[in-house]
């Protein structure tokens, strides 16, 4: 039987965005537990605890920082440290492995995948997370798509709330070379359900529904072929399209 | 991490809206009833309403029409076959030796006119350098053209390019080499020991479906290699270029031992001397337009040396210059700075193989050497090098991505900024005469601009590796890598590329020419340029894929018979590429002219498969539409100031007043149209 966390988000969310202003100073015992708690933890891996692996489905929707929808939306699949990423109109969906470290664009019709890299920025945050250091796996996901980062990211709890019996942790996200964004993790399925960009636009899931995901879901069948760029741009290198540096 | 959400969350559904948009392009019916051409509203000289100008890249008059019988009527044309240089069969003819190459023993200094003691023909001192295979592809590829084909159905089914399409869908899968990279290319008849003169690139194993080695082809190269001094000077070639030295120059400008090359070394050897034999069916579309319309036979690139230049000269009639993006000219960083004299100790080696030069500074290095040779003919042409000038003499980045964003950092991004001088874009704007550039892959590269915004390497990166890493990053539009950046002379402009709305307005990509022809909505004037696939640039495209670019506009504009009657197609390229070529060469100021390149002229007014010999260059394109539409030159120093060629019977390729260039309306004859198709 499913389990849907069907209460008004966003009231949840304008909840949350209170507290942020109003409850900071309170919450800064709390915030120091996690903390510890965090640091205390193994810092070995970039797996999320196992214990926080569930199974569900839920539809991200965007904002812009008015609250004005951005007119994509898109289907999420969760399970076992796997995400599948649907987004609507699109000729394919993005499959993320957070234990593996991948993360794909598939197109079915053609049966190939390619890596995603920065084709989206969903798969960069809705990845399986620690909800104790959750900036581990995000740190991961950008490494995955080939950002270039100098330094650790750095997750600071900053606010939380209970929704549904689930502890929603806020924390602000700072990596080294940009500004920060903002993350909402439900620490009892480890997973973020809300991400505030630098530029204020809003990612949010909807509709979470706890259920079991079918396995072929997260799966590419053995037939797919990669793509790879790297050969299309060995050709052009040999024309004129291409203008070398100065040495 | 900072996102574009935007940009990134769009990312499916544009890809699925542009393929839309190309079904749509495809699939919608020609309604005839409807007339959305805007254009025929506008006073033209002639009856042509629109002109279309598509553009490939490095192939020259000789290597292409060089074996080539004219099928109109007492029509003449001067190339290799009837100069006698070769036979109608591509084996060497009873005149060979007037194609012959030198070498050169190391002088000093520069030179653009070798000292005939120094010169010494190869065959009696050593063999011609052999062609290479040059940076062609040695198997098929995924991803990469010569693809696999399926890899290249499935590529095509990612990608809406109209790149994939059936005429381009078997010869994007053929022409690998199978030889070693950068060796004799074996493929040749007699590879290895060809004599000392051009040759033919037809047999068992290569014809015009083969990927070729390419050849540097840059600016002090080219004019070294034109041997250009009034000691030379004949009657029937005043200007004394003799282009003598490719092999030669190729061979050792980059050489550092100071041996004579006689044997193989690296970049493309003997590449330069190869040529297609139109009449045994190579290049056989442009045959077939030629034989149907209207070819010149002395037509020029304007600029010597490479694509980017050229291309500037044909969107202003004039050279680019290093600025401080405000138009005021200031000096480029140390590392663009040109010193073509030879490093010591070398045949040839020049000592800083960069992209800009002084010339209004007769003690830069290069400069004297050139200007001394102008200054000599006799009819004194002004070099037009403003003073403290840096002219961009080479491939150089525009100063913005295909997005428009602005580079923060021209000089640390190798970029040239932002660009003051006036395109034929500006004219036509100030007339609101309709124009676009249509770039091949324009759309993909836009996409990867974004990216590299987002991902913050459009600020630190020249355009070229942003681009690259964008692709990489964004595997969906790896094609916009092959979009040409430095073909577009309006992405160097302020005025266009600097402005969103002319930006929007202007800049588009190839499926926007065939959705502008199949809706009419065509432009006034529009510049067609393949990407980086279709080009027909040697050892990354070859000639019949820049044919099938060229068919695909063509069928288009076939579907469309009213359209089709009042539109001129001129078919040209950007340069020789550093192919030799035996035609005559008016230099008209420091920049060019360079060797012969084709220029067909396909309308119902160009017909009957004439050859054109009035004098001609990138420019002369200008001028057509200058006169068409009854604009003034661009400048007061754009070469479209030059008056109209005045030819004589006796020495056909030769101006009477030179410096001079055609507006090629004498291509046409407006009192007589002919109901043809292009190529069925």
């Amino acid at each position: 039987m499913p389990v849907r966390l069907t209460s008004d988000r966003h009231l949840l969310f304008a909840g949350l965005d209170l507290r942020r202003k109003t409850l900071r100073q309170a919450s800064v015992v709390l915030h120091l537990a996690l903390l510890c708690s965090a640091v205390a933890l193994a810092q070995s891996s970039t797996q999320p605890p196992q214990s926080s692996a569930q199974s569900f489905s839920a539809d991200i929707v965007s904002r812009d920082s008015g609250g004005v929808p951005l007119g994509a939306t898109a289907k999420l699949h969760a399970a076992n440290h796997k995400a599948r990423i649907e987004p609507a109109g699109a000729d394919g969906f993005f499959i993320s492995d957070t234990d593996a470290g991948t993360a794909l664009f598939v197109r079915s019709a053609q049966r190939l995948y390619l890596d995603a890299r920065q084709s989206t920025p969903l798969t960069r945050i809705f990845v399986w997370v620690d909800p104790r250091d959750p900036c581990r796996q995000w740190q991961a996901a950008a490494a995955t798509a080939g950002m270039v980062s100098t330094g650790e990211w750095h997750c600071e709890p900053v606010g939380h709330a209970i929704h549904n019996q689930h502890q929603i942790i806020e924390y602000r996200v700072t990596a080294p070379a940009g500004q920060s964004s903002y993350g909402w993790v439900d620490s009892m399925i480890g997973f973020p359900v809300k991400w505030q960009a630098a530029d204020g636009n809003l990612f949010v899931l909807e509709n979470i529904t706890l259920e079991a995901q079918p396995a072929n879901l997260f799966s590419i069948p053995p037939d797919y072929r990669k793509l790879d760029p790297k050969a299309l741009l060995e050709r052009i290198k040999h024309s004129d399209v291409w203008v070398d540096s100065p040495k | 991490m900072r996102i574009n959400c935007r940009n990134h969350f769009a990312w499916g559904a544009s890809a699925v809206m542009s393929f839309s948009l190309l079904a749509a392009t495809v699939g919608a019916a020609d309604d005839k009833s409807k007339d959305n051409d805007a254009a025929d509203a506008v006073k033209t000289e002639s009856p042509i309403k629109h002109v279309i100008i598509l553009i490939g890249e490095n192939r020259g008059t000789d290597h292409t029409f060089g074996v080539y019988k004219p099928r109109g009527k007492h029509q003449t044309i001067s190339n290799i076959l009837s100069k006698g240089i070769v036979n109608e069969d591509g084996t060497p003819g009873p005149n060979f030796s007037l194609a012959q190459q030198f070498l050169v023993k190391p002088q000093p200094l520069y030179y653009v006119g070798a000292p005939k003691a120094a010169k010494a023909a190869y065959g009696s001192t050593g063999q011609m350098p052999q062609p290479n295979t040059n940076g062609a592809p040695i198997a098929q590829g995924e991803s990469g053209a010569p693809f696999v084909p399926a890899f290249l159905a499935e590529l095509a089914t990612i990608d809406p390019s109209p790149d994939f399409n059936p005429l381009t869908n078997t010869i994007l899968t053929t022409g690998f080499t199978a030889l070693p990279a950068d060796t004799v290319d074996t493929r040749i008849p007699n590879a290895g020991v060809l004599p000392n003169g051009p040759f033919v690139l037809q047999g068992p194993n290569i014809s015009d479906d083969d990927y070729t080695g390419d050849m540097t082809h840059r600016f002090y190269q080219a004019w070294q290699q034109s041997d250009c001094s009034v000691a030379n000077a004949t009657k029937a070639n005043p200007t004394g270029c003799l282009n003598d030295l490719f092999p030669f120059v190729m061979a050792t400008y980059d050489l550092s031992d100071n041996t004579v090359p006689a044997v193989q070394h690296n970049f493309s050897e003997g590449n330069e001397m190869g040529f297609y034999d139109a009449e045994q069916e190579q290049a056989s579309t442009l045959k077939t337009l030629a034989d149907r319309f209207a070819l010149s036979d002395n037509f020029h690139q304007s600029f010597q040396g490479g694509t980017g230049a050229n291309h500037f000269m044909l969107g202003t009639g004039d050279a680019g210059f290093w600025s401080d993006g405000n138009g005021n000219p200031i000096t480029p960083p140390a590392n663009q700075i040109a010193n073509p004299n030879p490093a010591a100790g070398t045949t040839n080696k020049y000592t800083a193989d960069n992209n800009f030069s002084n010339c209004s500074d007769f003690t830069q290095p290069g400069v004297a050497p050139i200007v001394s040779y102008l200054e000599a003919l006799p009819y004194r042409p002004e070099p037009n090098c403003a003073e403290a000038h840096y002219y961009m003499l080479d491939n150089t980045n525009p100063g913005f991505y295909p997005n428009g964003f602005r580079a923060p950092s021209p000089a640390a991004q190798a970029m040239i900024p932002p660009s003051p001088v006036r395109t034929i874009g500006d004219a036509l704007n100030d007339k609101k005469i309709s124009w676009a550039y249509f770039g091949g892959s324009y759309n993909d590269a836009v996409a990867l601009s974004n990216d590299a915004v987002t991902a913050g390497t459009a600020g630190t990166l020249n355009s070229s590796t942003a681009l690259a890493e964008a692709a990489l990053a964004d595997p969906a539009h790896a094609l916009g890598v092959a979009y040409c950046q430095i073909c577009n002379p309006f992405q160097y402009a302020t005025s266009i590329m600097g402005d969103t709305a002319q930006r929007a307005a202007h800049i588009k990509d190839t499926v926007d020419l065939l959705a502008d022809i199949q809706a009419d909505t065509l432009p006034s004037v529009s510049f067609g340029k393949p990407d980086g696939l279709l080009d027909g640039h040697p050892s990354s495209s070859k000639i019949d894929l820049f044919e099938a670019y060229v068919q695909q506009v063509l069928d288009a504009l076939e579907a469309h018979p009213k359209l089709k009657a009042e539109t001129v197609v001129f078919v040209t390229w950007d340069e020789a590429g550093g192919y030799w070529d035996s035609g005559f060469i008016q230099p008209i100021d420091f920049f060019g002219d360079g060797p012969r390149i084709p220029l067909l002229a396909l309308s119902e007014y160009s017909t009957g498969g004439t050859v054109n010999h009035t004098y001609a260059d990138h420019v002369s394109l200008l001028k057509f539409i200058e006169r068409n539409w009854k604009l003034k030159p661009l400048t007061d120093r754009s070469r479209d100031n030059l008056p109209v060629p005045k030819m004589r019977d006796d020495l056909p390729y030769v101006p009477k007043n030179m410096p001079a260039l055609s507006d090629l309306f004498d291509m046409f004859d407006f009192n007589h149209q002919v109901k043809q198709p292009f190529l069925q």
